[in-house]
């Protein structure tokens, strides 16, 4: 895996892995250029080894180092494709992909079932649910009396857990979502159509090679 | 090969040449995908770098994006190869006004008409900390519909080389657009540097010539630093009034854009911007906004009727429930904007908990609208809107309140201003809503504070 590091450490992506992402994902060549401009800036904060820590990537949102946030990392998690504890700039790019506007809603709707199937049961379970809950609520310095807690959880899992057996499956899922679309609102980031406003230096970095410049005297 | 077309990165159809800056060249083109028809600015590469562009540049189309107006020639895509960078910009296919004053000067309602846009559009800018700083009428350009738009807002240093020998230069080789206070270096205000130009270029549009004029370059700026200049005998005295407030020589007690605003002869015909259309009064699930629209409608009339909608304990609202994932997902570690740090440009979102009643919520913001009679409320189902009467810089402010239910006892507020200025907000939420609506919260869970 030297060589792994060593390539993540290289100051630009080569042309060929732009390619190869932007023909994978909603991003074009130069989205993926500017992408890594954020991603070179976020990954090198704490540690300067070209891969995203969880510890950056709390910074990254947060803007401080907070202690832990369980759905921070839940997202972390996720984005950590190769369970290695740290993420590449491909899987960052792939990760959030899904996140884009124009990212296909059944894409949409299989990362945010995984993301609170907390556990990876292939479920998503009363229990987690209660714990992610209680999570929010603790972050938000808020006290809610258990039975209040039981009641909001009764009141979803009747409307999503259609089989009643305790867990949602990704076909209920599918359903619940569809019927209150404001579930997925955390799964789309307007940011991310103009990326290449956002972080403008990409641009003297490019290695783009464009037909366009067989016929350099054209423009 | 010459009947070829240019494909610009497998998006753009490249066609006809429209001219070429100091640095750029500008084509038009067609989005192949939307059929939409942009001018495409072709950079090279090299000669930016050569000439100490570089950082310049990055920050300018940063700026850019700060500055979406209906006014403004919106930057859409920045794009680059090894060789060159792109800009693809909204394409006005009027042409310059420069051009049309060169013709003569302009009817009075039609010179006030592009002044209003161009006053509305520098306003917008300035509220955000953007100068333009080179404001002329080679950088406003007229759309079919005959609509002005501010051009090169944000990158007036690649038209310039100050570098050079410290001075401006404009592309006709004449400052005659500057403030006094530039021409005297020694510092100034962005800000009141462009009020100064978007005098002059009211003058020109009513004149057909510079106020300031002379062919020794320090003759000029003799006068322009003296602010001697004389009106045409055609001009009216409220015009007149105005530019002598605008074309003061001391920046210090030169007038605003808040103040030109409300100016007799500004006002006249001034129309609140069509473009910002409001978002229909949706509550958040609303599937089809046809429908939503419809409902509205229904709603509107039901209220003209004198039914029961107008007496609110007859109308309970009718919240979004939320259900325990729309609660969860309310955690700012879900929120990846943080990641895209400039959320200038974001809807400002407050939002908090609450064990108070809706009614109480609601009774509350009514009284918050009735101060000065500022605001008209609209309501439905969990949304209330504040929608000020009368229009200011920027529009009319408005602002969006949603109750979400929880339990009965226990309910979720988002308060977003949709639209207007964004320092009117501020000044707003700081000064009434925020106080008011702390008596309500249990926990403020998310608030944007001012930059």
């Amino acid at each position: 895996m030297g060589c792994m590091n060593s390539k993540s450490v290289r100051k630009f992506p080569a042309r060929e892995d732009s390619l190869d992402l932007a023909a994978e994902t909603a991003f074009t060549v130069n989205e993926v250029e500017a992408l890594f401009v954020l991603f070179r800036s976020i990954s090198n904060s704490i540690v300067n080894d070209g891969l995203l820590s969880k510890e950056e990537f709390q910074l990254a949102i947060f803007k401080n180092k907070k202690k832990d946030n369980i759905f921070a990392n839940r997202i972390f998690d996720l984005f950590d494709v190769k369970k290695l504890g740290v993420v590449d700039f491909e899987d960052f790019v792939r990760s959030l992909n899904v996140f884009h506007p124009n990212a296909s809603l059944k894409d949409k709707i299989a990362f945010s079932f995984r993301l609170y199937d907390l556990h990876n049961t292939g479920f998503i379970e009363r229990p987690e649910v209660k714990e992610m809950l209680i999570a929010l609520l603790f972050e938000s310095d808020m006290k809610l009396a258990d039975d209040v807690i039981e009641t909001i959880l009764d009141k979803t899992f009747v409307e999503a857990d259609l089989k009643q057996d305790g867990k949602i499956d990704t076909e209920e899922w599918e359903t619940f979502v569809k019927r209150n679309p404001s579930v997925l609102k955390i799964m789309t980031l307007p940011y991310l159509r103009d990326i290449t406003i956002s972080f403008p230096s990409f641009i003297f970095n490019s290695t783009n090679v464009e037909r366009v410049d067989e016929t350099s005297t054209r423009l | 090969m010459d009947n070829k077309a240019t494909i610009l990165m497998q998006k753009y159809e490249v066609g006809h040449f429209l001219g070429q800056g100091n640095f750029a060249k500008v084509y038009h083109a067609r989005n192949l995908k939307t059929g939409q028809s942009v001018a495409i600015k072709v950079f090279n590469k090299e000669s930016v770098i050569k000439v100490g562009m570089k950082e310049q540049l990055k920050r300018e189309i940063s700026l850019m994006r700060l500055v979406r107006h209906p006014n403004i020639v919106q930057l859409h895509e920045v794009m680059a190869s090894k060789t060159k960078i792109y800009f693809a910009m909204e394409m006005v296919k009027g042409g310059e006004l420069f051009y049309k004053v060169s013709r003569g000067r302009l009817r009075e309602d039609v010179a006030r008409k592009y002044f209003q846009q161009l006053i509305d559009a520098v306003g917008h800018c300035h509220s955000r900390g953007v100068c333009h700083r080179d404001l002329k009428p080679e950088n406003l350009l007229v759309d079919e519909n005959g609509d002005l738009k501010v051009t090169d807002f944000g990158l007036s240093a690649l038209v310039e080389s100050r570098e050079n020998d410290g001075l401006l230069h404009t592309i006709c080789g004449t400052p005659a657009y500057v403030a006094p206070e530039v021409i005297k270096k020694k510092g100034y205000d962005g800000a009141k540097a462009d009020i100064w130009s978007c005098g002059v270029i009211l003058f020109v549009l009513l004149a057909g010539f510079l106020p300031f004029n002379d062919k020794n370059l320090m003759q000029m700026y003799k006068k322009i630093i003296k602010a001697d200049f004389k009106f045409p005998h055609w001009f009216s005295s409220d015009v007149k009034m105005l530019l002598y407030r605008i074309l003061d020589p001391n920046p210090k007690t030169r007038i605003g854009i808040a103040k030109i605003v409300q100016s007799r002869w500004f006002r006249k015909g001034y129309v609140q911007l069509e473009a910002f259309q409001l978002p229909p009064l949706s509550p958040r699930n609303a599937k089809d906004i046809s429908d939503v629209q419809a409902a509205f409608a229904s709603s509107s009339d039901s209220d003209s009727d004198g039914s029961p909608m107008s007496n609110k304990e007859d109308s309970p609202m009718k919240l979004y429930r939320f259900n325990a994932f729309d609660l969860i997902s309310i955690s700012s570690g879900f929120d990846l904007s943080g990641l895209f740090e400039d959320n200038q440009n974001g809807r400002q979102l407050a939002r908090f908990t609450t064990r108070k009643p809706p009614s109480t919520i609601v009774s509350m913001l009514e009284e918050i609208a009735q101060i000065d009679g500022r605001f008209k409320i609209l309501k439905k189902n969990g949304v209330v809107r504040l929608e000020e009467y009368k229009a200011g810089i920027n529009g009319q402010l408005t602002i969006d309140a949603e109750i979400f239910e929880v339990t009965s006892s226990f309910h979720v507020v988002e308060v977003t201003k949709i639209a207007g200025n964004t320092l009117e907000y501020w000044k707003f939420w700081d000064q009434y809503l925020k106080p008011s609506l702390n008596e309500m919260v249990w926990v403020w869970q998310r608030y944007e504070q001012q930059q």
